[in-house]
């Protein structure tokens, strides 16, 4: 079947269904929400109705597969591979990730040079702290490890590695989450909100070290630590 | 080395060869010896973002060598040059003399003579 006869299908198959409505419903829904997540100020309840509406949208995609009834349509094939091989790398490649960086990167764990920057992130969470050789600053959190370059440890007080350590951490607590929003977001083809997450995590980072060495980390790197 | 594949005639001094920042800081470790990060942002004048990346390709190139330093729980980098001046001059000159006899042959090593007739 060609694409146009797939695209004619899928208008017929709308027409003459009882489920049309509920795609349209589910539809307008999804815009509402998205639309409401750009209005939204607090970044928890944006994150929330951003989540709601690709939950919408996929609940939207199911139902019109689920209402096709023409025989070896290409695009279901497609999507459907699509979806296996993204779920796959979402939550297989992610786990392994950060072990791949520490070996590109040659990264050691801080705890040997620097103890209490291990003992205060282990205290906020599960994760590891590795440091590796450049001289540019920079912070960065990837499966269950946080790394940072020397050049950050050089340039930063005690007080401002808090608050990037505290950043971080809070993105190791909340990545079991993230695969899942990671992965809607694909499954629907739009882009997971980045912005919230870093506004998210600089609140907590705050909350621990004070706004005053947030601040001045912030100012001193300038947006190099995500 | 670093830039030795592209070389502008036209620059000046070290800058033919290495890029500005390059040169500024292979410069300033040539006269100061061994540095720390902040003094060679304050020497050079350049903002820490600019040298950051250009001191990790100097140590990479093998142009500076620099070693961690751990003084009462805080790390710093303490950079060294690996050559003199005069080495690198060396070095420089070998290799740009070596592709010039590759190119133009005896015409190139007649040129050489008549420098060295000067002297």
């Amino acid at each position: 079947m060609n694409i146009l006869g797939e695209i004619n299908c899928f208008g017929l198959c709308l027409k003459v269904s009882e489920l049309a409505s509920v795609v349209a419903l589910l539809i307008v829904i999804s815009i509402a929400l998205l639309a409401a997540s750009f209005m939204i100020r607090m970044p928890k309840h944006r994150l929330l109705t951003f989540v709601s509406a690709q939950v919408a949208a996929f609940l939207a995609i199911i139902s019109t597969f689920y209402l096709m009834k023409c025989d070896g349509m290409l695009t279901i094939y497609l999507y459907f591979g699509y979806a296996v091989v993204s779920t796959t790398v979402i939550f297989g490649g992610l786990r392994f990730y950060d072990r791949f960086i520490i070996k590109r990167l040659n990264a050691k764990p801080i705890g040997n040079v620097i103890g209490w920057m291990q003992e205060f992130t282990g205290r906020l969470a599960n994760a590891t702290v590795y440091y590796y050789d450049s001289a540019v600053p920079k912070a960065f959190a990837a499966g269950k490890s946080i790394f940072v370059s020397l050049g950050l440890l050089e340039l930063l007080s005690d007080d401002e590695l808090r608050a990037v350590l505290a950043h971080e951490a809070w993105h190791i607590r909340n990545n079991k989450r993230m695969p899942y929003l990671k992965q809607l977001a694909i499954m629907t083809f739009s882009s997971p909100g980045r912005g919230e997450l870093e506004e998210l995590a600089d609140r907590f980072a705050a909350e621990i070290a004070g706004s005053e060495a947030l601040l001045s980390a912030r100012h001193k790197l300038d947006k190099v630590f995500i | 080395m670093v830039k030795l594949d592209q070389i502008n005639i036209s620059n000046d001094g070290l800058t033919k060869f290495f890029s500005p920042i390059e040169a500024a800081i292979l410069r300033t470790l040539w006269i100061e010896g061994e540095m720390m990060t902040s003094e060679l942002t304050e020497k050079t004048k350049i903002p820490l973002t600019s040298i950051a990346g250009t001191l990790d390709r100097l140590v990479k190139a093998g142009y500076t060598a620099r070693r961690v330093d751990n003084v009462n729980g805080r790390v710093r980098y303490v950079y060294a040059p690996v050559y003199t001046e005069e080495e690198v001059a060396s070095e420089i000159t070998t290799r740009i003399m070596d592709s010039l006899v590759d190119t133009f042959g005896r015409v190139a090593i007649e040129n050489f003579s008549k420098y060295s007739d000067k002297k």
